[in-house]
């Protein structure tokens, strides 16, 4: 990963990028996968809560 | 710009693994008996420059400091030379750039190490002064951004000349495969709180990816009309790792490349914002609760080099309060270390993250592609650096596990690969000012990006981070020196 060498330069101007950027709806899948992500990362941490629980906490 | 990246002998990545390696490896043959790094340059707090600094082993007490800091930059400068030729970059300009960078990083630690900056209350007294600013000769790092920023964004003419040797990616992933032996030793001497510390780094891949990722790219799709090709990078460099993460996953849906581009200017920017305040909000109201801070640190703070570096200071104003508040001196190590864990953790899965939204983006969104999704993507992505931190740390680990009694030399060994983690941070933190270009933020159009970063960052980034850090951390500390 390279933080400093961005083609400035040569690089469009970002308020022209996002006037040209189209407007796509929420698809039904990306509803399924934020949805879906949030619920499994909160049932994950749950369960890792309760195994430090009973891991470290004793 | 020249383009470099067709004819690298080398990434970047395994560049850091080698000059990390390296370094270890001679650091180690101390545990032997040779004394390969004894002459590195060490900062103390000071009042007297004549004794500001030192070669790190008593061995070479009798070589002036100044001496052994020129030794040591020559040493550095000759390794980084090695490593610019096989990045294929300007090896005359790369040796000007590096010298500039190495002087005024090292100048601001030495400004750092002032003891009216530095010095703590115990050790007033000694310095013969009546105030002090508490903050540790780490302060140095904290000088070091200021004058990178001074640069990157007041002196432009110099900071193009230092171009070639302002990468504060290489400095940081060498640090940090460093760091692992230094982590090592610490795991070594504390295994159950080491154990504790690694599960920490398991819920911070969880929040990262699965809590933070979500509702990022929902809060930039619904509420500020992003369209995909915006919205997943962003959401990457906001809730992830930065700027790799929002490169990966770029590339991973197929965005122009612009966009990431785009994006990670913005996330550079801002984790320096958070590196400036975070540290010191941890001091203000986390100094009873230092592994809590460091946990926050490395799930708040985006880039590798603002992270890893905001628990750095973190550690220095925390354990300077607790000494001065409460009269306790914690070890060093542990509260950087806690945030060093969960970045690394969240950086092992970026490629699985890119390669997971490859697939969905290429199966389910714009399946038109047909462009099938290869596993071994995920290897590419893989940050490579992390291999160098596991290998260090699992070694440092192994000798204190089976030769306890080789633990004390390991230690000493670990404390010379130390000095040149210091060296790496400072000029990860002098790089970074330079790179954080605020002008960017007056740019036209930002204001939408920014304010979605805003909004997620302060409306619940900051927060979760916390809480997380609060449920496994609170009342866990670290051990006492």
């Amino acid at each position: 990963m390279d933080t400093t060498h961005s083609a400035e330069a040569t690089q469009p101007k970002l308020s022209e990028e996002l006037e040209k950027m189209p407007y796509e709806p929420l698809l039904p899948i990306e509803k399924k996968l934020i949805l879906w992500s949030v619920l499994l990362g909160l049932f994950l941490l749950g369960a890792l809560v309760l195994l430090n629980q009973a891991l470290f906490r004793t | 710009m020249k383009k470099t990246t067709e004819v690298k002998l080398l990434t970047e990545d395994w560049l850091a693994v080698c000059l990390g390696l390296f370094l270890f490896a001679l650091s180690l043959a101390s545990i032997f008996g040779v004394d390969a790094l004894g002459w590195a340059v060490t900062t103390s707090v000071w009042t007297n420059p004549a004794k500001m600094l030192v070669p790190t082993s008593k061995m070479y007490a009798a070589v002036a400091g100044y001496v052994s800091l020129l030794i040591t930059y020559v040493f550095l400068l000759v390794l980084m030379s090695l490593g610019a030729v096989l990045l294929r970059l300007n090896l005359w300009r790369f040796i000007k750039a590096f010298t500039a960078v190495f002087c005024l990083g090292y100048l601001s630690w030495i400004l750092g190490s002032w003891a009216y900056i530095a010095a703590t209350p115990d050790k007033r007294a000694s310095f013969h002064i009546g105030w002090s600013l508490n903050l540790t000769n780490e302060a140095g790092y904290i000088v070091a951004l200021i004058v990178g920023l001074i640069v990157g964004n007041f002196l432009p003419v110099l900071a193009a000349r230092m171009k070639e040797a302002i990468r504060p990616e290489l400095y940081i992933k060498t640090a940090i495969v460093i760091l692992g032996g230094f982590l090592g030793v610490t795991a070594a001497e504390q295994l159950g709180l080491a154990t504790a510390v690694m599960f920490s780094g398991l819920c911070a891949i969880i929040v990262a990816y699965l809590i933070y990722w979500a509702l990022v790219y929902y809060v930039a799709r619904r509420y500020f009309k992003f369209s995909r090709e915006w919205a997943a990078p962003l959401a990457s460099g906001i809730s992830i790792c930065g700027v790799s993460a929002a490169i990966a996953t770029g590339s991973a849906i197929r965005a122009r490349p612009v966009v990431p581009v785009m994006v990670s200017s913005l996330v550079v920017i801002f984790a320096v914002m958070e590196l400036l305040f975070l540290p010191f909000m941890a001091q203000t109201f986390l100094a009873h609760q230092p592994m809590v801070a460091g946990a926050w640190m490395g799930l708040a703070v985006k880039t590798d080099g603002a992270a890893v570096t905001s628990g750095a200071v973190a550690e220095s104003l925390i354990r300077a309060k607790a000494l001065a508040d409460f009269g306790i001196r914690y070890k060093p190590g542990w509260i950087m270390g806690v945030t060093t864990t969960v970045k690394v953790f969240i950086d092992v899965f970026i490629g699985i993250w890119a390669f997971v939204l490859a697939w969905i983006w290429s199966a389910k969104i714009d399946p038109k592609r047909g462009e099938k999704v290869k596993a071994v993507e995920i290897w590419q992505r893989f940050p490579k650096f992390v291999l160098g931190y596991i290998a260090t740390f699992a070694i440092i680990l192994a000798i204190g596990l089976l030769a306890p009694a080789q633990v004390a030399k390991a230690k000493a060994a670990m404390a010379q690969a130390n000095v040149f983690r210091g060296i790496f941070f400072v000029m990860t933190f002098f790089t970074i000012g330079v790179v954080s270009d605020f002008r960017k933020l007056w740019q036209e159009g930002i204001g939408r990006l920014a304010l979605v970063y805003i909004l997620c960052l302060f409306g619940f980034i900051i927060w979760v981070g916390l809480a997380i850090s609060w449920i496994f951390f609170h009342g866990v500390m670290p051990p006492v020196a």
